[in-house]
């Protein structure tokens, strides 16, 4: 019981946090489903329901998983609920006798409009007691939720995730389907903006339904793959399946800026930029496992680089002038000028500060991207690089009179180096180059002593990554058209070290996956904008305390990072059938091992 | 007469305070298999780690081919010729057992940056040449190593499968000489009998020049031509197994272990 | 296999380009470069014409601001060198544990200045500010500690590394939901406001409190570490916490003693910052963090003299060397580029001697 009471007091004090950040009071209006679901009532019901699912976790007693009945996991979850409601109740109370006006002068999130959706006409007792029954009644949802049987919980976890998640993308799936002409007002309402009932109970549906499928076909084909030796996963399996599913994608990747309008198209150029950058850095830390903070560096200088090359001009007050150094070179021959550049570049740093053991070398890393952002603002480089003011008239990579700059255009520009990338770094990982990074990044004086040389490859791996950023940040001067400082700050390396560590480390279809996330996601949903860095931070926490192999895993890396033994125990079961059945078959009867 | 194979000539090598060795001078003919034998903290794997390049030694020289090798990256000295494996063992873990030995291979093989992209013809061949020389190191081993085992993740392995996979990821390498730190710890009396013979096998199969560190006098024995012992970083004798087990210094750097367990 | 026919000589020639000791080449070149600037750029700005050069008063304003910004940072810093002693890992969120207490301490600040109350019990209201403070940084330490650090003990170095700048950037964005983006004016207490003459310097009022309120600290936190037995415990734990805990040590409480000691030192800097600039901003604890870890590398990570020594001096180099070193090559407002500076010495620190001032001189062996 006093695990459950702690528990639910940190979901209370969750909720209070919530309250105070904002996320609750802001968006009282934003609808997800109907009138009635709003992502301020999500917000308000999270935390119980988180507590009354975490609660109700199976313990390990003598050596087995003790799963919790039926019934006690409703108590625990109304005990959770309870508590975390009395908590917060118990605040808004505070706040009302205190008086909001006070309170709002320190915590600038807690005002009328919040104390309206919490109390609003309601006597403050009665709206305090609502409060804590909804907290139980959430509570109690998250622990029936963990007791459901496996077949009724999977698709219902789906139903609920992917309908809130169209709730959220209200902005953007009626304009796609507006533009594809599809007939919408029945999924989304014009007036509420958020889902309709009827749309919601569609889509819950519907999304169960290819839960139970997948669930289906996953365990006949799990059962026809379990007979292989192989269990590396080098590459996606080509099943008929597989196959025809990547066609559809691919098909769907490259009509998409057609489709979803020149908005959504903008967001996507973003993310494509944002994928490369996710590549390169992908290789600095995921393959050779060196701990890079600082990878703005190579963006801003490779965004700086074209637009030098290429005949930009410094931003003044007045107008424009010409840099200290510029030349009018083409966009695609300043490309690989570009990469040199980077490569250099990278090759000079890394010479003296590769070395450096983990911590440090993020942080003398982080250290250069700060300098690079201080530099390039400075007075002192203002005649070259426009100082605060940035340049402008950068090249939009026209070939001939098609001009890369519209975000339609834009997007397949992105694309193909996307593309590019994607296809180096696969042949890379599986090659001798990819196999004497993983051996430095499991045991870099082992590998040493096996002939690997650890610094040409640490520096190959910094190079390329560095190359690969520049690129990006080329791209980037194309897709805006001019630079400002204000947009290299360190923050950009701490977004592409949180997708690729959030897609998975080292996994390519991760890196992608955590870019959509990461990049996508915010990028569509602007109304969270502020929150954006907050939901980063807690994300990259959350991430490493739960699944620090990531959303979408290298099998190697989840071995290397992956506490649970029970995959493990699972598979050397199966190994261990396999090695009785060769033990039989072996001419000296050896003992297995 | 012809230079020997490997020279440790001199080598004094100090931590803080304490002399790790001192003085220590061997040599290591070619296609001789010679043992290190002392009690522990004599300075064996220092010297293995002295001639492997992990640290330089204060005072002396190594010499292979009679071309010194003292300073040069550790890379670069199993480039030259030399393997090594190590006390306690150092597989790459989440690497598969083939993987493993693939590596050995990284130092005889050249595919780079471009090659690897591109997938010439040449890089492919070479992929293969690195894949079959790496299953034909573990094949070495028998069975042990070979068939389904060989996808496995290299730490589900055994104890005693692991110390083999170390020594076939060595001998991946193509090295002309292989180092042995201790290769039978923890082993059990077949595995150790097992493991003597591929020392053997190694010397007149593989034509490879070994140089083992031992504690166990039936290994030590069975394959050496010759044995040095340590004590204290310093040589105290040297010649063929029998020589030195009733030299009088040994017996006595072994006090407290009876004189028929030498004999 | 190569047993099948010839015995090819397997020895290779061990000469030739590549043993070239290419990386001692940049090393050096590196060196002679900073040795070239160091030299060369004082020397001009030191001989510039009267007119442009810069006055003795000058000089010494930047060394008195320059070490008392340095004490501020020596504080800092030894919270960052005491969890590394112990954990072996950089707490990136610590410029966020002192960023908390310096703001929950400005709105008791901002309360007492408009009741009057700041300027009429001075010392009191600056004692309770002091108080709250570290008792604002010492809870967002514990709590770091709690929920973010204390399940990754033992995952590998990357985990803790990424979950701290997570954890930093969340605080960061906590705060600013909570008090908004914009910066709040830190108000001084008229005791404080003006200078006093010390040997002919003027010298702010303020700077000497720092001075004093630092050295206090920093003497109360060596007798604390060397003297209690709870700071016996601390230095056991920092050897070995595998043999601390033998002996029959609480290493869990300890490390939440180590944290609780490192927020309340960052609880005394926030406040003492405040005062200082005479403003608080969300944002405020990134770039303080960052030096004060250059601070705690330069003078010998894991070493509280080394943190101490290595604040003081970096206080005074980022103070001091923009206008001395680049003045004379005409760079024009060489302090925009002071963050830049400091980077440049963590950089230089951490290649050439990553012992530190008050280290071996070597890298720690891994």
């Amino acid at each position: 019981m006093r695990p459950a009471m702690r528990v639910g007091a940190s979901g209370g004090i969750v909720t209070i946090f919530l309250a105070a950040v904002g996320l609750i009071g802001n968006f009282t209006n934003l609808n997800l489903i109907g009138d009635q679901v709003t992502f301020a009532g999500l917000m308000l019901l999270i935390a119980p329901l988180i507590a009354g699912y975490v609660v109700t976790a199976p313990k390990l007693e003598s050596g087995s998983l003790v799963r919790v009945d039926r019934g006690r996991a409703a108590i625990l979850g109304a005990v959770a609920g309870v508590v975390a409601g009395s908590v917060f109740a118990a605040f808004v109370v505070f706040v009302d006798v205190f008086g909001v006006e006070r309170i709002r002068a320190i915590f600038l999130n807690i005002s009328p409009a919040l104390m309206d959706f919490l109390v609003g006409e309601r006597p403050v007792p009665v709206a305090a007691a609502l409060l804590v029954a909804i907290a139980v009644a959430a509570g109690i949802a998250g622990a029936v939720y963990r007791v459901l049987p496996d077949a009724i919980r999977k698709p219902l976890g789906s139903a609920v995730w992917v309908t809130l998640l169209f709730g959220f993308l209200q902005r953007i799936v009626p304009i796609a389907l507006d533009q594809l002409d599809i007939e919408r007002d029945w999924l989304y309402s014009k007036t509420t903006r958020g889902l309709t009932w009827v749309g919601a109970v569609v889509i819950a549906l519907v999304s169960a339904g290819v839960s139970v499928l997948k669930d289906r076909k996953g365990d006949a084909i799990r059962r026809a793959v379990a007979g292989r030796r192989s269990r590396e996963a080098e590459g996606p399996k080509l099943t008929p399946l597989s196959f025809v599913i990547a066609l559809a994608g691919l098909a769907a990747v490259l009509v998409a800026p057609h489709v979803l309008g020149s908005v959504i198209s903008e967001v996507l150029g973003t993310v494509m930029v944002f994928a490369l950058l996710g590549l390169g850095l992908n290789i600095v830390v995921g393959y050779a496992g060196l701990l890079d903070l600082g990878y703005v560096f190579f963006f801003t200088l490779g965004a700086y680089s074209l637009a030098l090359l290429t005949g930009a001009t410094l931003n003044t007050f007045v107008g424009s002038t010409a840099p200290a150094i510029a030349l009018d070179l083409n966009f695609y021959v300043a490309i690989p000028v570009v990469v040199l550049i980077a490569a250099l570049s990278g090759v000079l740093i890394g010479a003296p500060v590769l070395r450096l053991r983990g911590d440090y070398l993020a942080l003398v890393t982080l250290g250069l991207g700060e300098m690079i952002v201080v530099l390039v603002t400075s007075p002192w480089l203002d005649p070259l690089v426009g100082g605060p003011n940035g340049m402008r008239d950068i090249t939009n990579a026209a070939i001939g009179n098609f001009g890369f700059r519209d975000p339609k255009h834009f997007y397949y520009l992105a694309f193909a180096f996307v593309v590019l990338a994607l296809f180096v770094s696969w042949r890379l990982a599986n090659s001798r180059v990819g196999r004497a990074w993983t051996a430095l990044r499991e045991d870099e004086q082992v590998a040493d002593a096996m002939g690997v040389s650890t610094t040409a490859y640490k520096l190959l791996a910094f190079a390329m990554g560095g190359a690969i950023g520049s690129v990006g940040g080329a791209l980037f001067a194309v897709k805006i058209g001019s630079l400002t400082p204000a947009s290299f700050t360190v923050l950009v390396s701490i977004q592409v070290l949180g997708i690729v560590i959030l897609g998975g480390i080292g996994s390519l279809p991760g890196v992608l996956t955590g870019t959509l996330v990461l990049v996508g996601l915010p990028g569509l949903l602007r109304e969270f904008e502020e929150y954006r860095l907050l939901a980063y931070g807690g994300a990259l926490v959350a991430v490493m305390l739960l699944r620090p192999q990531g959303l979408v895993p290298n099998v190697r890396r989840s071995r290397e990072l992956q506490e649970e033994d029970r995959e493990q125990d699972k598979w050397a079961g199966d190994v261990a059938a396999d090695e009785h059945v060769a033990a039989a078959a072996s001419p000296l009867g050896e003992s297995a091992g | 007469m012809t230079t020997p194979l490997l020279e440790v000539a001199g080598v004094t090598k100090r931590f803080g305070g304490l002399s790790a060795l001192n003085d220590l001078s061997f040599d290591v003919a070619e296609g001789e298999i010679v043992s290190i034998i002392g009690p522990n903290g004599a300075g064996k794997s220092t010297v293995f780690n002295v001639i492997t390049g992990l640290y330089p030694p204060d005072d002396g020289d190594v010499r292979l081919r009679g071309e010194t090798i003292v300073g040069l990256a550790p890379n670069r000295i199993t480039r030259a010729g030399i393997a090594r494996t190590f006390q306690t063992v150092h597989l790459f873990p989440n690497m598969t057992v083939l993987e493993n030995a693939m590596v050995g291979q990284h130092c005889r093989s050249t595919a780079g940056v471009f090659g690897s992209i591109m997938r010439t013809p040449r890089v492919r061949k070479e992929e293969e040449t690195i894949r079959e020389r790496a299953q034909a190191c573990l094949g070495f081993f028998g069975s042990r190593l070979a068939g389904y085992r060989q996808d496995q993740p290299a730490f589900a392995l055994s104890y005693a499968n692991r110390r083999r996979l170390e020594m076939a990821r060595a001998l991946a390498t193509d090295p002309a000489v292989v180092m042995l730190d201790e290769p039978t710890a923890g082993m059990n009396p077949r595995e150790t009998l097992e493991l003597r013979d591929h020392i053997v096998r190694m010397r007149d199969e593989l034509g490879l020049t070994v140089l083992v560190i031992e504690h166990d006098m039936r290994v030590v024995k069975g394959v050496s031509d010759r044995v040095v012992a340590c004590d204290y970083g310093r040589k105290i004798a040297e010649g063929t197994y029998d020589e030195v087990a009733n030299d009088e210094q040994v017996i006595e750097a072994y006090l407290g272990r009876r004189h028929e367990e030498l004999g | 296999m190569a047993g099948s026919g010839a015995v090819k000589t397997r020895v290779q020639r061990v000469g030739g380009f590549a043993t070239l000791p290419w990386r001692r080449i940049i090393l050096i070149i590196l060196g002679a470069t900073i040795a070239f600037v160091v030299v060369v750029g004082s020397y001009r700005t030191l001989t510039l014409p009267a007119a442009e050069r810069y006055s003795g008063d000058f000089w010494v304003d930047q060394i008195v601001n320059g070490l008392g910004q340095g004490a501020i940072l020596a504080l800092i810093a030894l919270g960052y060198t005491l969890v590394y002693g112990i954990l072996r890992m950089i707490n990136f969120a610590h410029g966020e544990v002192f960023m908390a207490g310096a703001f929950i301490s400005f709105f008791f600040a901002d309360a007492y200045v408009k009741s009057g109350f700041l300027n009429s019990n001075p010392y009191f209201s600056l004692l309770i500010l002091f108080v709250v403070s570290i008792v604002g940084s010492t809870v967002v330490a514990v709590l770091l500690e709690r929920i973010a650090y204390r399940p990754l003990r033992n995952a590998p170095r990357l985990v803790p590394l990424i979950t701290a700048i997570g954890a930093s950037l969340f605080i960061q964005n906590a705060f600013r939901g909570f008090f908004g983006p914009q910066p709040y004016g830190y108000p001084l207490p008229d005791v404080l406001a003006g200078s006093v003459e010390l040997f002919g310097i003027p010298v702010s009022k303020v700077i000497i409190m720092v001075f004093v309120v630092a050295i206090v600290s920093m003497v109360v936190l060596q007798w604390f570490v060397h003297r209690s037995s709870t700071g016996r415990s601390m230095r056991a734990v920092a050897e070995d916490s595998e043999i601390a805990s033998l002996m029959g040590i609480d290493v869990d409480r300890i490390v939440v003693v180590t944290f609780i000691v490192g927020g309340v030192l960052a609880g005394i800097a926030g406040v003492l910052f405040s005062l200082t600039f005479q403003q608080v901003q969300f944002t405020m604890g990134f770039k303080p963090g960052i030096a004060a870890f250059t601070a705690a590398v330069l003078g010998g990570i894991g070493s509280i003299g080394g943190a101490a020594l290595g604040g003081f001096v970096l206080g005074l180099l980022q103070a001091i060397g923009p206008p001395l070193l680049l003045t004379g090559f005409s760079i024009p407002s060489p302090f925009s580029i002071r963050d830049a500076f400091v980077f440049l010495v963590l950089i230089l620190v951490l290649v050439f001697r990553p012992g530190g001032l008050l280290g071996s001189g070597e890298a720690e062996k891994v």
